[in-house]
């Protein structure tokens, strides 16, 4: 299924220029393993840094710079071994997660160890990751959150299960990339929990993100 | 295979296209994009060295200059320049110029190198090869258009052309590797403007390359 909900332009930017902290591009590389239409627009903002590459102004390269170069080919190997490629699997297996959460969720759905953090919400925070906060929740079906919006930036990407909120209906594939002005209620589907994997650009922003989300409601 | 693609695509254009064009404002000779696949034809097919060397001359310094606008340190970003020319002298035979011009191909490997390099993210380059081989099924067919011919000056100009604030804004993003968090910090200027403008920009900048094509 073709995701409906997409990542937002400026994000879409800054992940080609690397300037995404590491969290948020993270979740980025996940919705762009599911959605040809935001690859689409990844070639295109690289189009963008490859003439801005270009045009950055330099003297010509020293006669040691080039031998150099030179040199490094003779050196090459007639069949240079390299790292394969991840293998993106657009089918859907349910307990497969997608490449690019395994290094810090693993690869499997089912051995995942949730951690309950209020009635109905369990959640695995990623360890180590640098730049901002990476987790994976898990809501009960039925579930309301209480209104809320986002300090800073936030991406959020739907793996199973859904949500509604004022933007819509949110299915697995969907990200959601909100403004920090934005105000919203997501309300999960019935049937199965709703898993989604979650970032943001500092954890400070997270935490009092989680308590003004969760404290009204759950009141801790 | 897709060696055989790029030579049949760039000997069915005319090899006069292929030229080094007077840039206006630097008043400087700068190479197209064909001129480019051409030289990544004779890597590809006859490991050519001074097609190579043509390419290093041209690109090295400017990739140098961007991994250095980055924040790279001076070893780092030399390392990673000469990593950057050897996966192009490596990969000649999988660069596809109906796909992306040899600029962004480059830009693409500098970039990917810095993230892994510098900022350490994990699997990020096996990341980046899965999504470029979904991209190749998805765009590398042989009747698409060799588009990256002609959409490069157009890009160029409304790069040129977008208000100061967009302009600045955009390459805060692609030369200093800003976040939006720190650009909204740096120029007190609340975060969802940062985002709106950097939308606006790359609204404008796509229509440019949508009409070119």
């Amino acid at each position: 299924m073709k995701p409906r909900h997409h990542l937002d332009d400026a994000t879409l930017l800054s992940y080609s220029a690397g300037a995404l902290p590491a969290a948020l591009a993270v979740v980025a590389s996940t919705h762009l393993e599911r959605c040809a239409a935001c690859r689409a627009g990844l070639l295109d903002a690289d189009r963008i840094g490859g003439v801005l590459m270009q045009q950055q102004y330099v003297d010509a390269p020293t006669e040691n710079a080039r031998a150099a170069m030179l040199a490094s080919l003779d050196a090459e190997p007639a069949i240079e071994p390299s790292a394969p490629p991840v293998d993106i699997v657009e089918e859907h297996d349910p307990d497969r997660l997608p490449s690019a959460l395994h290094p810090w969720f693993g690869s499997s759905m089912r051995a995942l160890r949730w951690r309950r953090v209020a009635p109905g919400v369990q959640r695995i925070r990623a360890t180590g990751i640098g730049g901002g906060d990476l987790m994976l929740l898990r809501v009960a079906p039925g579930s309301k959150l209480p209104l809320h919006s986002h300090g800073g930036s936030e991406l959020t990407m739907i793996l199973d299960g859904a949500y509604d909120d004022l933007l819509g209906h949110f299915g697995p594939g969907d990200v959601a990339d909100l403004d920090a002005e934005t105000v919203h209620q997501p309300v999960t589907s019935p049937g199965v929990p709703c898993i989604c994997v979650a970032a943001t650009d500092a954890p400070l922003v997270f935490s009092r993100w989680m308590a003004r989300t969760l404290q009204p409601l759950f009141g801790f | 295979m897709r060696t055989m693609a790029l030579h049949q695509l760039v000997a069915e254009v005319a090899p006069s296209r292929a030229k080094r064009s007077v840039s206006p404002s630097a008043n400087s000779t700068v190479p197209d994009a064909l001129y480019w696949s051409m030289q990544m034809v004779a890597v590809a097919t006859q490991r050519d060295r001074p097609s190579f060397m043509r390419i290093y001359d041209h690109f090295a310094p400017r990739l140098r200059c961007y991994l250095g606008s980055l924040g790279t340190h001076d070893a780092m970003a030399d390392e990673l320049v000469q990593e950057a020319l050897l996966t192009l002298w490596r990969k000649a035979g999988m660069f596809d110029p109906s796909r992306a011009s040899l600029a962004t191909w480059l830009f693409r490997v500098a970039r990917n190198l810095y993230i892994d390099h510098v900022r350490q993210q994990p699997q990020w380059l096996p990341i980046q090869k899965g999504l470029e081989r979904l991209e190749e099924a998805e765009l590398g067919r042989p009747d698409s258009q060799p588009e990256s011919f002609f959409d490069q000056d157009i890009l160029k100009q409304a790069i040129d052309g977008l208000p100061p604030v967009q302009a600045k804004l955009i390459r805060m993003c692609y030369l200093e590797s800003r976040s939006h968090g720190e650009i909204s910090d740096e120029l007190q200027m609340p975060l969802g403007s940062v985002k709106s403008s950097l939308r606006r920009a790359f609204a404008k900048l796509q229509g440019s390359m949508r009409a070119s094509r």
